[in-house]
């Protein structure tokens, strides 16, 4: 991720996030920042156990079309992120949207693992992130390797999806009960296999694009 | 019973020319997961049954910590037994907050709390009754340390021989076992686990297998092979690798870990109960630790007993609680080489854990260690108490008496907030 393309990121995301209302009171609750000072363990050097397996859900594609989580993953190794397209949290959905693009530049340039990995941003904002406004952060990041950009139809549809993952996310309210536009979510991005079955959760402190890199390198080399 | 414990005391500092544990707090939570930086609505207190005291069981007791809800402020909310006695310790939620694992360090129960649902009431949604035959035969969960998705928990003893060779074992959170990993030949004993996940490194320390931690106090001491039987070291893993990279010899117990928070600050503290030292556990210009004892805490020849520390947010305070007498010393770690005593407290006639806000605002206190090693008589005060922390000294705020209140012996607290749990777009209970 160069520094254009970050500051490029938060800018959209700022940008976005304009049209919304002003936070609530001062969320009390925060993550340390995460800068990794480490060289990730050699790929193949260390086990990554199965911690637990994922079911099928439907989906949106960017194109509007209905599909489901299986049928867009197939048989690859997937990283799948829940974001939201206007969320400002810096450690949140802007960093993971940062760390996919930092993959797909990555695995561009490695077309034999490229062709194994399928990257997934799922949305779990409906109202807001409709396919097309996915398709317009598909352009914004010009993906280079297969990467999709994913939605449901509605929170109907996208609570299943959630708990399945245990991903918790809640709508930041106004003491009037009006919801902000924000959602106070844990940052959480999966690592599944051919079987989908989860082997790694990335989170902040854990969402470091080498350490994803060896892991996928370490799965594929099965 | 003073003469007893002057007798524990000489017992001590003979062996070991120089104690033991506990922990918990809002600073020394789980990397991974949210922190309440601001006021908190309840502590939750994992509590010992004592039998003839109420129901006798273990329970999971919260406390109302909010002065905005006077209704609640200092008095206990709700309590849910577990049913029966199993040495009730440590525990924390997972990553997301949602639920809090306990552990027994007895029969090696594992218990799941939904506290998401009704933050104020949690509710017992799942018992863990398989750790010792998942793990492969570690016994004594001890602390409980969220990563996403799962949870770490170290052993301190195992099945076989009921000693201290024990492992690190890693559940998913719905409660699956994951995998055992087993603490290092010549490092072999379990306490602690704390990770930096900035440096991939975890730290883990080491305390002493079931045959010891379930012996009465006064005939451990009394038993001098025993009381060898204690571990002396930490281990420095590459964390992402789960694999052992460097041993450090850091001699008579050391227990809780504590990772300093800021950028750059690339070290850990940790205290030896048998030795009476804080230790500094540091990374070296070569990426390698060392270990080095940078100040005494009391005097170690009347043997206080360190147990539970806390760091405060911005590494500036460390509060070392000493069982023996019941006090707290906040030590200035500001240059972390050269702790400066600041302020000392008597909080008690025996204390255990300290869990401190993450504003560093506010600081309670439990008194429990193990069942078997409390005081006994008019010494065996049993309570939660609540300071206020103005960086210069402690300030009484309320107290829960656990023994009036019927409730046992309390050990390990964590913080709530309901503010967290609302609004959420789905409602599993995982």
């Amino acid at each position: 991720m160069t520094r254009a393309l970050l500051l490029a990121s938060a800018v959209f995301a700022a940008v976005a996030a304009a049209h919304e209302r002003a936070r609530p009171e001062d969320p009390t609750f925060g993550v340390g920042p995460f800068a990794p000072e480490y060289t990730p363990p050699a790929p193949g050097t260390y086990a990554l156990p199965v911690i637990a397996t994922v079911g099928d859900h439907p989906l949106l594609d960017s194109d509007g079309r209905p599909t489901t989580l299986f049928a867009v993953k197939g048989d690859r190794l997937a990283v799948v992120a829940f974001v939201y397209t206007t969320c400002t949290e810096p450690n949140g959905c802007p960093l993971s949207f940062a760390v996919l693009h930092r993959l797909d530049r990555d695995l561009a340039a490695d077309p034999a693992l490229a062709s194994r990995v399928r990257l997934l941003a799922v949305s779990f904002d409906p109202e807001r992130d409709t396919p097309a406004r996915m398709a317009i952060v598909r352009r914004f990041h010009a993906p280079r390797s297969d990467w999709r950009f994913l939605t449901t139809r509605d929170e109907t549809t996208l609570g299943p999806l959630l708990a399945d993952f245990g991903q918790p996310v809640a709508k930041l309210r106004d003491a009037d009960g009006a919801w902000t536009g924000l959602f106070r979510h844990v940052l959480k991005v999966f690592l599944l296999d051919e079987r989908n079955a989860v082997r790694n959760v990335y989170s902040t402190g854990l969402l470091d694009p080498a350490l994803v890199l060896n892991d996928l390198r370490t799965l594929a080399r099965r | 019973m003073r003469g007893r414990f002057g007798f524990l005391a000489a017992a001590i500092a003979m062996l070991f020319g120089g104690g033991v544990p506990a922990r918990g707090d809002e600073t020394c939570l789980s990397p991974y997961m949210p922190k309440i930086t601001g006021q908190e609505d309840w502590v939750y207190v994992w509590t010992l049954g004592v039998e003839g005291l109420g129901d006798g069981s273990d329970k999971l007791v919260t406390v109302g910590a909010n002065p905005k809800d006077p209704a609640t402020y200092g008095k206990v909310v709700s309590s849910t037994s577990v049913g029966g006695r199993h040495e009730a310790h440590h525990g924390d939620f997972t990553e997301d907050r949602r639920f809090l694992w306990l552990g027994g360090l007895d029969d090696s129960l594992v218990w799941v709390f939904d506290v998401a649902s009704d933050p104020a009431r949690p509710k017992l949604v799942k018992t863990i009754t398989t750790f010792t035959q998942d793990s492969g035969g570690v016994v004594g969960p001890h602390t409980f340390d969220a990563i996403p998705g799962r949870m770490l928990i170290t052993g301190l003893s195992n099945a076989k021989d009921r000693g201290g060779r024990t492992g690190l074992v890693e559940y998913n959170n719905d409660g699956k076992f994951v995998r055992t990993t087993w603490l290092p030949d010549g490092a072999e004993y379990g306490y602690d686990a704390r990770v930096q996940p900035r440096l991939n490194r975890m730290l883990t320390s080491s305390f002493t297998g079931w045959n010891n931690y379930m012996t009465p106090l006064p005939k451990l001491l009394a038993d001098p092979e025993a009381m060898k039987r204690f571990g002396n070291t930490m281990v420095v893993w590459d964390f992402h690798a789960r694999k052992p990279i460097q041993t450090l010899q850091v001699p008579g117990a050391p227990l809780e870990i504590r990772w300093a928070l800021g950028p750059r600050h690339n070290y850990a503290f940790t205290t030896t109960a048998l030795t009476s030292k804080i230790w500094l556990v540091e990374q070296q210009p070569d990426g390698r630790f060392a270990a080095t004892a940078v100040a005494d805490v009391g005097d170690p020849a009347k043997a206080p007993l360190p147990v539970d520390v806390s760091l405060s947010a911005d590494d500036r305070f460390l509060f070392v609680d000493t069982f023996m007498d019941g006090t707290c010393r906040v030590y200035d770690v500001s240059d972390p080489h050269h702790p400066s005593l600041v302020h000392e407290q008597r909080i008690g006639r025996q204390v255990n854990m300290v869990s401190e806000s993450w504003d560093g605002e506010r600081v309670y206190f439990t008194s429990s260690l193990l069942s078997g090693w409390d005081k006994t008589g008019e010494d065996d005060e049993q309570f939660l108490k609540a300071y206020g922390w103005d960086g210069q000294r402690l300030t009484p705020r309320f107290a829960v008496d656990f023994a009036k209140e019927k409730l046992g012996r309390p050990h390990i607290m964590r913080f709530g907030q309901g503010q967290f749990y609302r609004n959420q777009l789905y409602a599993s209970a995982r």
